[in-house]
């Protein structure tokens, strides 16, 4: 909730003491920022009447100087050069120019100099440089994530940029949350090491000033870790409401695209899930499949009913009546319409690729043992025609993350068995990840199967049984957060940054997961704080994943190492 | 959250920059003047800079006389439509709150008569349905024709106004059924009151002669009569009302933005904007393209020049005969 009202404030400060018409200029990271929070309705409202990218706006020759310029963007070397072009030939009457991260002097200096009609009013830092989806989720929406599944030599220019961009990131959320954090980091990780420890110099030293805020009795904790710890996470297929659209469908910046599906009208081409917005999605955003059914029909009956009333018009009193709640009954139908929508085509997926078989045999690879039964049940489902590529190679991968040291045989007999079957498969990319991911690489115990306390854990839920099997893995993110509140976070494996040290449980925890976070793993942090243990954790990572943004990550990956290593 | 104010030192920059640039750029007028230039710099830097609207007449170099010189030119015409129609919306508002007081003092029990409450009432509500229908009006008049930025700032002003108009619409009407649901409340009670009285003083005298009777019941219906054409004539006023104001919004939903839909995405309205601009813009080409080719340019051309040939020939006719 925080950040998302940090953003909101940041946006309101900025349009509130400018009078008159405005035009809000913003660049391609910047319009998800302000999207996601802020509505058209809510800028039309503070008199901005109209919203452009800064890279069509110097295509246009019209002098519009009854309108004043507000400028959001990030202080990119190419936003800078666009608006210095801008500046020097100005259409707007008044230029305000808010920077969402810090600039540079020599920045400052470049736009000083083209300033030369003296148009800017404003230059300000506010430091909105994130995307706030969700109440405890955050994303920097990074479009090269894949970068950090490789090593530095490779690519190291590319793999600066892409420590800047989370370094920037992090440092925004911090600002916004007025709060300087303790740093630990995952030790097997070098990107994470890199992030933690140029953040720790970014706060501490470069910028200690800007930082110096006011102490609480225990400092909040930034944890960096790394996504190839969990790697099993984003494989699975999901049967809760949020991650099962994103799985399923895909979810950008709150928006689903319905393009795809033919014969839909005009209005449920593209559709919002704001829990922000939407009263019934915040409600059922963590529910299961069963449960979201029932409760649509719930809602659709609920809603034949007011339509049912409405239609049946007597006395002049309900006709009033009926022109009075017509705009709440409109968005009452859109909305119902919606979630129609949506839970019909994912049906028609589940149906159609066989999830319910598929997803079964996934959550006993992540869950369960008994590695001569899975072999059993992935040797069947590969032969099985209506099973498609991906999810066959999602099997194929889940157990090898498990079974990667047991009976190398047989698991070499399935990658020969997915590549017969799988056209399409790039041969190799289940020992890519596992060079990434392997078990030799992985800090946490991913399947329980390390730490006696886990073994015993696990054999105990086996023995009482499980609610719903397809909803019965739990991420990796979950026993970090447990540990975190029993203060049992081991040094060992999470080193902190420098002489940094806390003493005690923070009460704020920052987790960023470099290499993308999911919607299970932010459902899962949601639950945690809503059971009020005295610790707020937020979750943000460089993208929100889903399976085929993973491979797709990891296939740029393994394609950049290769040639790569041709070059070496 | 943080922020951070970089102004005075952008401001500190453009300040010395400026001076760094004054006099390089003065001292690219012609070299002739190099004996009197720093006097003549000093002048010209004094011109360039302080009133930004004002355009220096120096004539000697055209390049620099740009420079310093934003005209503020006036906003265009719809802005003005738009101001009369938010001054109109600013003066329905203030009218509605004084209708919420006349409901309320009509509602009070009073010793007069209260016709000259009602009176007020009708007056006031006309007014401000009259106040919406011309505002309503006048937002039509804001529809742009053609892409270009200009007309997608006039259709989010449209929006702006109408959502706006809607708002104000819908609590008319609600101040307007709630004070003709207490009114028919209090009549309501007002009748029972009556009735019991009545039915107090009916019954001791039941026995009574017919005659007294029959007046009593004469009475009674003459009452129900008058109570049941005044009942009557409020639902006329309910109805024109509902009229009205339905015929007021069903235009304007049109306008308005659906809260939580897409449409109230501004990353949404951003890429549909950037495609209509396009779309139109290729149909503008396609149309100028046709032109040009088009049929009708080259039968004008040839017309044309047929009726000169008949001119020369009538003339050349004249002459040699």
């Amino acid at each position: 909730m925080v950040l998302v009202t940090s953003v909101r404030d940041y946006i309101n400060r900025m349009l509130q003491d400018i009078s008159g018409m405005k035009v809000l200029i913003l660049d391609s990271e910047t319009v998800s920022n302000v999207s996601i929070v802020y509505s058209q309705s809510e800028l039309l409202q503070k008199e901005v009447f109209l919203v452009e990218m800064i890279d069509s706006i110097s295509v246009s020759k019209e002098s519009m100087s009854h309108l004043k310029a507000v400028y959001f963007i990030r202080p990119t070397s190419e936003n800078i050069q666009k608006l210095r072009y801008q500046l020097a030939n100005p259409r707007f009457g008044e230029y305000h120019l808010f920077f969402s991260n810090l600039l540079k002097d020599t920045q400052i200096h470049i736009l000083a100099d083209s300033d030369e009609q003296e148009v800017v009013q404003q230059v300000q830092e506010y430091y909105a440089d994130f995307v706030a989806g969700d109440p405890y989720h955050f994303t920097l929406n990074m479009a090269s994530n894949h970068l950090y599944m490789i090593p530095a030599v490779v690519d190291p220019a590319g793999l600066q940029r892409f420590s800047d961009r989370v370094v920037d990131g992090i440092a925004a959320v911090f600002l916004a949350l007025k709060r300087r954090p303790v740093i630990r980091y995952q030790r097997t990780s070098d990107t994470a090491k890199r992030i933690a420890q140029e953040s720790a110099k970014l706060m501490y030293q470069q910028e200690s000033a800007l930082f110096d805020f006011r102490r609480t009795e225990s400092s909040p904790l930034l944890l960096v870790i790394d996504r190839r710890d969990d790697p099993v996470t984003p494989l699975l297929n999901q049967w809760t409401y949020q991650a099962m659209v994103h799985e399923l469908i895909g979810l950008q910046d709150n928006k689903v695209d319905l393009k795809a599906i033919g014969s839909l009208p005009k209005d449920q081409q593209e559709v919002v899930l704001s829990s922000e917005q939407d009263a019934f999605f915040k409600s059922n955003m963590y529910e299961n499949f069963g449960d979201i059914g029932m409760n649509i029909k719930r809602m659709v009956d609920d809603f034949q009913q007011v339509a049912k009333s409405n239609q049946n018009i007597q006395t002049v009193e309900d006709m009033a009546r009926f022109v009075d709640n017509y705009p709440e009954y409109k968005k009452m139908q859109g909305n119902v319409s919606k979630h129609v929508t949506l839970v019909t085509e994912m049906s028609k997926l589940v149906e159609a690729r066989k999830l319910m078989m598929v997803s079964q045999t996934e959550q006993d690879l992540a869950c369960n043992g008994g590695q001569g039964a899975a072999y059993e049940a992935v040797t069947d489902l590969l032969s099985n025609e209506s099973v498609s590529d991906i999810d066959r190679l999602r099997l194929v991968m889940l157990y090898a993350l498990r079974y990667e040291k047991e009976n190398p045989v047989q698991l070499m007999q399935l990658f020969n068995k997915l590549a017969s079957r799988s056209p399409k498969y790039k041969p190799g990319l289940v020992q890519f990840l596992l060079k990434q991911a392997g078990v030799e690489k992985r800090t946490g115990d991913l399947f329980g199967n390390r730490d006696l306390l886990n073994i015993a854990r696990n054999m105990a839920r086996g023995l009482k049984g499980v609610e719903n099997v397809y909803t019965q893995h739990q991420p990796l993110l979950f026993q970090t957060m447990e540990s975190i509140t029993r203060g049992r976070l081991r040094d060992v494996d999470y080193p902190f940054v420098g002489d940094h040290y806390q003493q005690g449980r923070p009460q704020e925890v920052v987790i960023f997961m470099v290499g993308g976070t999911t919607y299970e793993e932010s459902r899962s942090v949601a639950l945690q704080n809503a059971t009020n243990s005295g610790i707020r954790f937020i979750l943000g990572g460089t993208a929100v994943l889903n399976s085929k943004r993973f491979l797709k990550d990891l296939e740029e990956a393994q394609r950049i190492s290769r040639s790569g290593s041709h070059m070496v | 959250m943080a922020t951070r104010n970089r102004t005075l030192l952008f401001r500190k920059y453009r300040n010395s920059l400026r001076s760094v640039r004054a006099p390089l750029s003065s001292s690219s007028l012609t070299g002739t003047q190099s004996g009197v230039g720093p006097v003549i710099e000093m002048a010209s830097s004094s011109l360039l800079n302080p009133n930004r609207s004002y355009a220096p007449i120096s004539t000697e170099d055209p390049g620099n006389s740009s420079k310093g010189a934003i005209t503020v030119r006036l906003p265009p015409a719809w802005v003005d439509v738009s101001e009369e129609i938010s001054v109109n919306i600013q003066r329905a508002r203030t009218k509605l709150a004084e209708l919420g007081k006349a409901h309320a003092k009509a509602l009070m029990p009073s010793f007069g008569d209260g016709k000259e409450d009602q009176h007020n009432i009708e007056t006031l509500t006309q007014e401000i349905t009259f106040l919406l229908k011309k505002s309503e009006k006048q937002l039509q008049r804001l529809s742009a024709s053609g892409p270009s930025e200009d007309s997608n700032v006039r259709k989010n002003v449209q929006r702006s106004l109408a959502t706006d108009l809607q708002l104000l619409s819908m609590e008319l009407r609600k101040k307007q059924s709630t004070y003709l649901k207490r009114l028919k409340q209090q009549k309501e009670d007002g009748v029972d009151l009556e009735m019991n009285l009545s039915r107090n003083k009916y019954r001791p005298e039941e026995d009574d002669f017919g005659d007294m009777l029959n007046e009593h019941q004469m009475a009674k219906i003459k009452k129900t009569e008058e109570l049941s054409e005044e009942r009557e004539k409020e639902i006329q006023q309910v109805v024109e009302s509902v009229n009205d104001l339905a015929q007021i919004m069903k235009d304007l939903s049109a306008l308005v933005i659906d809260q939580g839909t897409i449409v109230d995405r501004i990353d949404y309205n951003i890429e549909n904007v950037a495609s209509t601009v396009e779309d139109g813009l290729k149909q503008l080409q396609k149309a100028e393209r046709r032109q040009k080719h088009g049929g009708m340019v080259m039968c004008v051309s040839v017309l044309v020049s047929l009726c000169f040939i008949m001119l020369l020939l009538l003339i050349l006719k004249e002459i040699f005969l």
